[in-house]
């Protein structure tokens, strides 16, 4: 009566969907905080990079840990992803968590510190810089695939048997697989995208006439045209490297396409018409609908694939009874989650001045 | 085993090795410290009493930085599983995956989303809130605790589980998640989060004492403090034995490590019952060089028996056995400090019997002042020591008797691990160091820069207009209006 294959299917593709979101809710939310971490590279005093890291001090954590749940989501619904991938992508990951570390300390240490304000002022701003660049290579190497071979992974074990272990491949190439000049590229495209979303932050969260609000207005204004080449870079350089996603584009469905590429161009035409009216919190929500969209139509793009080309949802999926057991006790909290993030956010929303800012800090 | 520990092996052991010791410096502390300020923040709530309030604002401090610390090294944590030991990863999916799955979604996140009010929400939410999101940052913590020690108990003692197509898939997740080694390997640790959340307090409160700072209100926190540790440091180490016991059980192999104890039967036939107070094994790990032994303890303590056989290292072969120095000694240093602490809890409570607790008098007993700051560093060692005992003592298995460390090793080259492990060398102890010289720096401070808890909700320095604009600034949340004018 109840076809395992079946019900194994949907609901892998449920937890894709899932993992989906946890990872748009990342990008969405620390983007935001990634990117006015990189504009406080820019900052010429402490006062304002500290002003920029109360105006997020309330959230930054839980906007952060988004990534952690998708990281849960990922072991816990595809493992098999979860073991060769971050294999495969150990060095920017690595970078990228060093970044998030410098960033996590340096909120804690600035408030206190005196002698050593600017440097742990630089922690927060290069930290913010380093993650999404990591994460951002880190993106376009899962784009390419990986490779994979059955047997021992670790090196050198020479006369070693893991028969039992054998039926699932494991990550087996070098440690630099994972550069080329595309996963490169999106690292920087990823630090544009962080930039950009940071801009309409800061403008958002600080009151019109401040000095932060003056320069991130200027620096937003910047970053979406820088974004808008990047989209189109990135698009055109996909197009020509990526068979899979080249023959969906141009592919029966083209119109789907044309007309989701049309819809994104609109959103970020509103997105930049807010921002020059100065309704800069409309303009974030616009900008934000941009990166969700655009995530979409990857995941689309990918689909049936995690991986493309390395693995697929069914293939990386836990056995159908491990995700019965994730979705029966799991998907609750999902809502439940997005609950008191957002509570948390509304408590600590509202517009400041520098100056209000840095006295709360 | 020298097949079995090529460098690539023994460096991602280390890699990851490094991480988690590095990361179980902070996280016993939020989770233990979380409760002890709710009950501060209760306290303060239900007698109107200053004074806990401003102890509750000033271990805040600590708190937090404790907290950024523990967040900073918890995210490479989440992500190192699949770094380091991809294969494992893997395989163990379908249970261990799950388990971490729960935890971030029901415990790193519900702690995410109540800690920036917990610290930054003092007078942007009600009182009442703010004690609820303090209790949420101590249960979220608490059950954060509970599913790592689910998925590391279960790597002890593996049950529900069966090995197919290359993954270990679970029969029966009741004996999978309640396995042995979580029914006393969980309130282990977790005990061991408070009693190290205590000592901090009082070792803190000590140190105040000891430089008549703010004397009276630091001895006034140290009498509730001692008398919980007067409660906490037995139950540990009743625990301990307990756990101990079912490890003789569930991972003779451990134990045997533990204690040094490799032969099952002495050379006349008799059953070796001896227990080793120091042993220096062998280079071929078959046997002790030298030991100093006590007949009987050993089974006294394993067994509860005068002559019972304890298994000894001797019964598996040498391909099975743990590496004996590090479970042996830090197994000692661990039961030597949990009663170490007990001794400076029955101090305590017996200079209070002797009505010795009030500032003055208690200035003249510097030694125990001097003892219970030096107490505040103990159990952190502590932590340690039983850590490596446990994952060290289950070498050479990953899942122990099913997964052989190697086979859940990730593809790395020499070169990768080295570098993995020199950039988190320098990162962790940037972090170590920064959070240690922030501690004393607000340690230094002091109590006496809070403001009255009944400035809460003023804010002097946020200007009339800045307070109007866009509903924000200072501005109360509209929502909260009907409660935040009254008192409670």
């Amino acid at each position: 009566m109840f076809d395992i294959a079946r019900i194994s299917s949907s609901l892998s593709t449920w937890w894709w969907l899932i993992l989906c979101l946890m990872f748009l809710l990342y990008i969405g939310l620390d983007g935001a905080d990634l990117g006015a971490g990189i504009f406080a590279l820019f900052s010429k005093d402490e006062e304002e990079r500290g002003a920029i890291m109360a105006s997020m001090a309330g959230f930054w954590d839980g906007n952060e840990t988004w990534l952690v749940v998708a990281g849960g989501v990922l072991f816990g619904a595809f493992p098999s992803v979860y073991g060769s991938a971050f294999n495969y992508l150990m060095i920017p990951l690595m970078f990228a968590l060093w970044g998030v570390i410098s960033r996590a300390v340096a909120f804690e240490f600035h408030i206190h510190a005196i002698g050593s304000k600017r440097f742990w002022g630089w922690m927060f701003a290069l930290g913010s810089l380093l993650a999404p660049f990591g994460a951002g290579v880190a993106l376009g190497a899962v784009l390419q695939g990986f490779p994979m071979k059955h047997g021992i992974a670790a090196e050198n074990v020479a006369g070693a048997h893991a028969l039992a272990f054998d039926m699932v491949p494991h990550y087996s190439g070098t440690a630099l697989a994972f550069l080329t000049p595309f996963s490169i590229w999106t690292g920087f495209g990823a630090v544009i995208a962080a930039s950009l979303a940071g801009g309409l932050y800061l403008c958002a969260r600080f009151v019109p006439g401040d000095a932060i609000h003056e320069r991130a207005k200027k620096w937003t204004s910047a970053f979406s045209l820088l974004a808008l080449g990047g989209i189109v870079i990135t698009l055109i350089w996909s197009y020509a490297i990526f068979p899979w996603a080249a023959a969906k584009w141009t592919g029966p469905d083209w119109w789907v396409w044309l007309i989701w590429f049309v819809v994104i161009l609109g959103f970020a035409y509103k997105s930049m018409m807010a921002h020059a009216n100065q309704r800069d919190f409309v303009a974030l929500l616009w900008g934000e609908g941009v990166v969700a969209l655009m995530w979409f139509a990857m995941w689309a793009t990918m689909f049936p694939y995690i991986v493309p080309n390395t693995w697929t949802i069914q293939a990386a999926a836990n056995p159908a009874d491990s995700l019965a057991v994730f979705t029966l006790f799991m998907t609750g909290f999902v809502p439940v989650m997005i609950m008191y993030n957002w509570y948390q956010i509304w408590v600590f929303r509202g517009r400041y001045t520098k100056k209000a800012m840095y006295a709360g800090h | 085993m020298l097949l079995e520990n090529t460098m690539p092996v023994l460096l991602s052991r280390l890699d990851f090795a490094w991480i988690t010791s590095m990361h179980i410096l902070w996280t016993p502390l939020t989770i233990g410290m979380s409760w002890l300020l709710f009950v501060l923040e209760m306290a303060w709530l239900k007698t109107g009493d200053e004074r806990w309030y401003k102890l509750n604002r000033f271990f805040e401090k600590i708190f937090i930085i404790n907290f950024g610390a523990g967040v900073a090294t918890g995210v490479t944590m989440e992500m190192a599983f699949g770094i380091l030991y991809g294969p494992f990863s893997q395989a163990v999916g379908p249970f261990f995956g799950n388990i971490l799955g729960f935890e971030t979604i029901t415990a790193f996140m519900y702690e995410a989303g109540f800690i920036g009010l917990m610290v930054f929400g003092w007078g942007k939410v009600s009182k009442g809130m703010h004690a609820f999101a303090t209790f949420n940052v101590g249960l979220s913590s608490t059950l954060s605790a509970m599913w790592i020690l689910v998925a590391n108990s279960w790597m002890q003692s593996p049950n529900g589980v069966v090995l197919k197509n290359g993954l270990f898939q679970v029969t029966n997740w009741w004996n999978a998640i309640l396995n042995e080694n979580f029914t006393w390997g969980f309130p282990h640790m977790w005990v061991a989060t408070v009693e190290l959340a205590l000592f901090i307090f009082a070792a803190v409160s000590a140190w105040f004492v000891l430089k008549n700072r703010n004397a009276d209100l630091f001895t006034k926190l140290l009498k509730p403090t001692l008398l919980a540790l007067l409660i906490v440091t037995p139950i540990q180490i009743f625990i301990g034995d307990t756990l101990g016991r079912d490890v003789a059980t569930t991972q003779p192999t451990s134990l045997a490590a533990m204690e040094g104890h490799y032969h099952t039967y002495l050379p006349n036939g008799q059953v070796n019952t001896g227990w080793h107070l120091i042993a220096f094994p062998n280079a071929k790990n078959d046997g002790n060089s030298f030991a100093i032994t006590i007949p009987h303890v050993l089974s006294l303590l394993e067994t509860h028996t005068w002559n019972g056989k304890v298994t000894g290292l001797d019964s598996f072969p040498a391909k099975d056995r743990p590496d004996v120095w590090v479970p042996f000694y830090s197994f000692r240093a661990m039961v030597a400090i949990g009663f170490f602490l007990f001794f400076v809890a029955l101090w305590g409570n017996w200079l209070r019997l002797r009505g010795q607790f009030n500032a003055q008098a208690l200035r003249k007993h510097p030694w125990f002042l001097r003892s219970l700051v030096f107490s505040g560093f103990l159990p952190y060692l502590a932590i340690w020591c039983g850590w490596w005992t446990r994952e060290i003592g289950r070498q050479p298995w990953v899942v122990y008797n099913l997964m052989r460390t190697y086979q859940g090793v990730s593809h790395m080259s020499v070169g990768q691990e080295i570098f993995w492990f020199a950039g988190y060398i320098v990162f962790e102890l940037v972090v170590w160091s920064g959070a240690w010289y922030f501690f004393s720096r607000v340690i230094a401070k002091g109590v006496d820069d809070i403001a009255p808890s009944d400035t809460l909700f003023h804010h002097p320095d946020a200007g009339e207009a800045d307070a109007g604009q866009a509903g924000g600034g200072f501005a109360k949340p509209t929502f909260a209006k009907p409660t935040m004018d009254k008192s409670l």
